[in-house]
């Protein structure tokens, strides 16, 4: 074995008692531990990068309520490519001379494109048919073939020897379909159809295009030139607003409520039950039995009820009335956890340890109540923000929200909805504004609450 | 007080150099660091320490209830009447647990299910290892709980956890560990969470048990008092080790080592013979995610040696099965403490227990 | 326990009343007469109401009108929809209401009792990792935008297979109603998951499981009887607010889906200021909210023994 062994008693003195780890305050230690958490960190850099977009967004875009009609329901990334033209020119069509016929009307033989298809107008003609006393044109944007579905009724010619047309009705670049149907001296259609497949392009006058700021002069165009339309990084809506501003100011409204109405409730809360747990006896009793009571009120009813009682007087954007109601109905769950963590707190041992050394009221509700409730507190707050920005865009959504044409996350949506099918963009866009800001509220408030939870902390 | 242990008394559990680990955020816990004991019979073992030894996780270790991960056993074999059981299971898939040993915990309040009838818990183990069918193993249950010292057992088998009280609780948990009469008990603090008298009671119980169905016991606990009582053989557990063993006998009045001294004179007592005030140990245990390299209770030893900062002490024979591992047993050691008790005969050096 | 569900009723009972006087004073203190509003009605009508209701008379009296009529169950004549009333409506209206939330619970409380047993069971493991990511969207997306994804999915789908594999829109048939109470009870699954996970973690390290396995039982035994039905405990005890989330949820569900449910009928009434209807409706749903909470408790008491016996 070991030959070097000393028997030697150890003389000098040692550390029996040492102190392994710093002692940290309350608050520094949470935020090491938030810091720690990934996906809550990850959260709050959501939420601030939210803040600056909601905050100094909307200074640098054009107010949310400019329309452009030239780009209507235009998706992100679409062609904004324009061609000058001439001014419009009135067409005078193609008439012929038509031969009388007897038996069933045929299709036009055939159906001929005049000029060029574009969104100033789209002009054709077609073959006559023998015996026709009209013909009726319809537009659609799928080619009819299947079914027969010709679109809709454009015009009809009633004078039989015209067998041109010319199309000037809010035409967009994309593809048509016209078909002719020849009528009989009853004005009844025949059961038989000629298609012309057009691609119309987009098309702007050199006067049109300096209006929109598109050029410095008429002068500078010429016909046949291509021209850029204005940029619209998350595209346009139904009425051709542009989407990004329209959503940094639908956050401001979105944001808004989310966060105040929950900082609001919350305080009516903190004092309703800090009331309620400080007085205690009868008196508890009584303000918590109300607190009950409107709890069991279904929330969202009474969130409408209450919208409809704070009628919106015109040019009213109806934020306030929403806020007014979400305070009313929502105090009481942050008013019970608030007297929950009084009455529990003043039973601690080591209030009365502090009491015993003589500590006053002012500095144990300084020192040990608000020290030890804010947390919890914080927590309530951090998750109350993603439940008030549902509720307002459920009841925006559902048209019970901020009046029109004032956006908020939820009336887009709920504008979006009628677009979905053809432009799903209207809908995405807000709708993952939401999603990203609850999921961020929600990662955050996890974060915090194991942060800030003591019990959590002894188990490391 | 207690009988001499029987050394003939078969041998029924053989626990060798086990070792655990848990992975943790700070690292590994060297929570057991190689333990090896053995366990005989009708005869109570004690395993006595501080909080957070390892005692408990020693026990649960055999038994497989360590949670895996974060906790896994890096080495060591425990073998029962032979056969090596891992996870509660022999080798040859017999299921040990449960049936050929059982298991009571500390707090009878959370231990168990609340929303399950006393009864029902009871019966749930013979059904399993017995394959009685319900209504067999319900009777067998009431007269377990007769057994234990439950009043009106039928009507109490079909009541529920929070109807009992904490002494009625353990006396069920009894009930329900020795259903299939297992040859091993094992209670880890079972008398912790009660008051004096219950614990009195519940002590009183597990020896007649022991006695009548000749059960061995490893009896886990940090109070002294209970050991005294109940122990036939006595481990001393210390940082994820075993720093002295033996009888009873030999930890109480030949104690071998400075850690067993200092345990004793920490203990109330009610002989006032001694005026002396209770002695406590200062400081605390070591940080087991990096043992030290020496002797684990160097930091805390009044009589603390050069050798023992960095030379794990072996252990030394110093009676009849009784062992010790500290430095001051060494032959070529010249001190001499006044309360520790030395093998009269030379140490056999380096034994491992 | 028949002590307490009496207490519980009577309690109940008063809640109903409370919301009905809310009701009453909030419709009232519109400014002007709730009669007139832009619908035109009738003269008879006016004249049948007024009679009926009392509108001429001060406030105390026509509240006391107002409840008495309520106890007898009647809920008045809606303004917007002429000759009907509004029992006639509720009668009509709510039982599509009622199956399509009671698909959705169902389907949400089960997912969420299976997919949280799951991933407590694969603890950090793929399938925890993928169905929580799935949660967490499934709790930060709104329910409208559920419904119209929804929707968009199924058109697309339906265009993709060239034939109609479900419904998109309207009610009738057990296939109508299979995406819809689908997309209604997701969020709330998600929600009842993640409950559900966090409950089964804490009951797996608990003591009286770890007791379990200390007596040797198999691990489905110790999963069905010990883990399983002491971690659904907390699950039920949120089924109550999870059926006034899937109520409300409904309504949503119920525009986008064109069903013809209660909720739907309420948005319309509401946007029509119907008064009659939204006054009955509110107090039909919230009426129904307090009772499905009372029963919530008491299923609650059959199941854990602690409540049933107190």
């Amino acid at each position: 074995m070991n030959t070097a062994l000393s028997f030697a008693p150890v003389v000098a003195e040692r550390d029996v008692e040492v102190i392994s780890r710093p002692s940290l305050s309350y608050w520094r230690d949470a935020w090491i531990r938030l810091k720690a958490n990934r996906r809550a960190l990850v959260s709050l850099y959501i939420v601030i990068a939210l803040g600056v977009f909601t905050v100094f967004g909307p200074l640098f875009v054009p107010s949310a309520s400019i329309q452009d009609l030239d780009q209507i329901s235009s998706p992100p990334g679409a062609d904004r490519s324009a061609f000058i033209v001439p001014p419009y020119v009135p067409w005078s069509g193609v008439t012929v001379n038509v031969r009388d016929a007897q038996g069933p009307l045929e299709a036009p033989g055939s159906m001929t494109l005049v000029g060029e298809a574009t969104t100033q107008a789209v002009r054709m003609f077609w073959d006559p048919v023998p015996g026709a006393h009209g013909y009726r044109v319809y537009r659609n944007i799928a080619h009819p073939a299947p079914d027969d579905a010709l679109g809709m009724p454009l015009a009809d010619v009633l004078n039989p020897s015209r067998v041109s047309f010319e199309d000037r009705l809010d035409i967009k670049p994309g593809e048509y379909f016209y078909s002719v149907v020849p009528l009989d001296m009853n004005g009844v259609e025949a059961p038989v159809y000629t298609t012309l497949d057009v691609r119309a392009i987009r098309v702007i006058t050199a006067d049109e295009a300096v209006k929109r700021g598109l050029a410095e002069s008429v002068a500078d165009l010429a016909v046949g030139d291509e021209v850029k339309l204005k940029l619209h990084v998350l595209g346009t809506d139904y009425l051709g607003r542009d989407m990004l501003s329209r959503l940094m100011h639908g956050a401001r409204v979105s944001l808004f409520i989310g966060i105040v109405a929950p900082f609001l409730f919350i305080l009516v809360g903190i004092l309703y039950g800090s009331a309620a747990g400080f007085v205690g006896g009868r008196v508890d009793q009584v303000l918590m039995r109300f607190a009950d009571f409107v709890v069991a009120l279904p929330f969202l009813l009474f969130m409408i009820l209450f919208r409809i009682l704070f009628k919106i007087e015109g040019g009213d954007s109806g934020i306030a009335p929403m806020l007014i109601a979400m305070v009313i109905l929502s105090w009481p769950a942050a008013a019970r956890l608030v007297r929950g963590q009084i009455l529990q707190i003043r039973e601690e041992g080591y209030i009365s340890a502090s009491r015993l050394l003589g500590a006053k009221t002012p500095y144990l509700v300084l020192r040990h109540m608000i020290p030890n409730t804010m947390g919890v507190i914080l927590v309530t707050i951090t998750f109350a923000v993603p439940s008030a920005i549902f509720t307002e865009a459920f009841l925006s959504f559902i048209g019970m929200g901020v009046a029109p044409p004032t956006p908020s996350w939820g009336s887009m949506c709920n504008e979006g909805l009628k677009t979905m099918l053809t432009h799903p963009h209207e809908l995405i866009f807000p709708a993952l504004f939401i999603s990203i800001t609850v999921l961020a509220f929600n990662l955050l408030g996890d974060g915090l609450r194991d942060a800030l939870d003591a019990r959590m902390r002894s188990q490391e | 007080m207690n009988a001499v242990t029987d050394r003939f008394a078969p041998v029924l559990l053989d626990v060798q150099d086990l070792e655990v680990e848990f992975d943790t955020y700070g690292g590994t816990v060297h929570a057991v660091r190689g333990v090896s004991f053995e366990v005989h019979a009708g005869k109570t073992l004690a395993i006595v320490g501080e909080s957070g030894c390892g005692k408990s996780v020693t026990v649960q270790s055999i038994m497989g209830l360590i949670p895996s991960p974060p906790g896994r056993i890096v080495g060591g074999t425990a073998k029962l009447r032979g056969k090596e059981i891992i996870d509660g299971v022999t080798t040859d898939g017999e299921i040990v647990r449960g049936s050929q040993i059982g298991m009571i915990f500390q707090d009878p309040m959370t231990s168990l299910n609340p929303t399950m009838t006393i009864g029902d818990q009871i019966a749930e183990t013979l059904q399993v290892h017995r394959g009685f069918s319900h209504s067999q193993a319900l009777r067998l249950a009431v007269e377990l709980l007769e057994m234990t010292r439950i009043n009106e057992p039928s009507r109490r088998a079909r009541q529920y956890p929070f109807e009992f009280s904490g002494g009625m609780l353990q006396r069920s948990m009894i009930a329900m560990a020795i259903a299939c009469g297992p040859s091993i008990l094992i209670a880890d603090e079972p008398t912790t969470a009660l008051d004096v008298t219950i614990q009195s009671q519940i002590l009183d119980l597990l020896r007649d048990l022991q006695r009548e169905n000749n059960m061995a016991i490893i009896l886990i606990t940090h109070d002294l008092g209970v050991v005294a009582r109940m122990a036939d053989e006595v481990a001393v557990m210390y940082a994820g080790e075993f720093l002295e063993t033996g009888t009873a006998d030999d930890i109480f009045y030949s104690s071998a080592h400075p850690y067993t001294v200092g345990l004793r004179a920490a203990m109330p007592t009610n002989r006032d013979e001694s005026e002396q005030d209770l002695m406590p140990i200062d400081g605390s245990p070591p940080d087991l995610f990096a043992p030290p390299p020496g002797c684990a209770y160097f930091a805390r030893c009044p009589h603390a040696m050069e050798a023992c900062r960095n030379d794990p002490p072996p252990g030394f024979a110093v009676g009849s099965g009784h062992m010790t591992r500290c430095w001051l047993h060494h032959a070529d050691c010249s001190r001499r403490i006044d309360d520790l008790h030395y093998a009269a005969a030379a140490p056999l050096e380096g034994r491992d227990a | 326990m028949i002590r307490y569900t009496v207490i519980r009723l009577i309690q109940g009972v008063i809640t109903v009343w409370f919301i009905a006087t809310a009701t009453f004073f909030a419709m009232h203190a519109v400014p002007g007469d709730p009669l007139m509003n832009d619908k035109a009605i009738s003269e008879e009508i006016r004249r049948n109401l007024e009679a009926q209701y009392g509108l001429d008379k001060p406030l105390p009296v026509q509240y006391v009108i107002y409840i008495g009529n309520m106890l007898k169950g009647d809920f008045g004549i809606s303004f917007a929809q002429e000759n009907r009333s509004v029992n006639d409506i509720i009668r009509e209206h709510f039982p599509v209401s009622a199956i399509l939330g009671i698909l959705a619970i169902t389907f949400a409380g089960l997912g969420g009792i299976l997919f949280g047993a799951l991933t407590a069971r694969y603890r950090n493991k793929m399938p925890d990792i993928v169905i929580m990511f799935l949660v967490i969207l499934g709790i930060s997306v709104p329910s409208f935008v559920f419904a119209a994804l929804g929707q968009f999915a199924l058109v697309n789908l339906n265009a993709f297979f060239g034939t109609s594999i479900l419904p998109v829109a309207g009610w009738g048939t057990l296939s109508h109603m299979i995406a819809p109470s689908l997309v209604l009870g997701l969020g709330t699954m998600a929600f009842l998951t993640r409950l559900m996970r966090s409950s089964m973690l804490e009951i797996v390290s608990s003591d009286y499981v770890r007791t379990a396995r200390s007596k040797g039982l198999p691990t489905t035994r110790i999963f069905l009887r010990h883990e399983l039905r002491n971690a659904i405990l907390p699950v039920v005890t949120v089924l109550g607010p999870s059926i006034a989330a899937i109520t409300t949820g409904g309504f949503v569900v119920e525009l986008v889906f064109a069903i013809p449910g209660l909720g739907r009928y309420f948005v319309q009434a509401v946007q029509q200021l119907d008064y009659t209807v939204i006054m009955g409706t509110t107090v039909f749903y919230g009426a129904f909210l307090v009772f499905m909470v009372i029963v919530v408790d008491l299923l609650y008491g059959l199941i854990d023994p602690r409540v049933r016996l107190e």
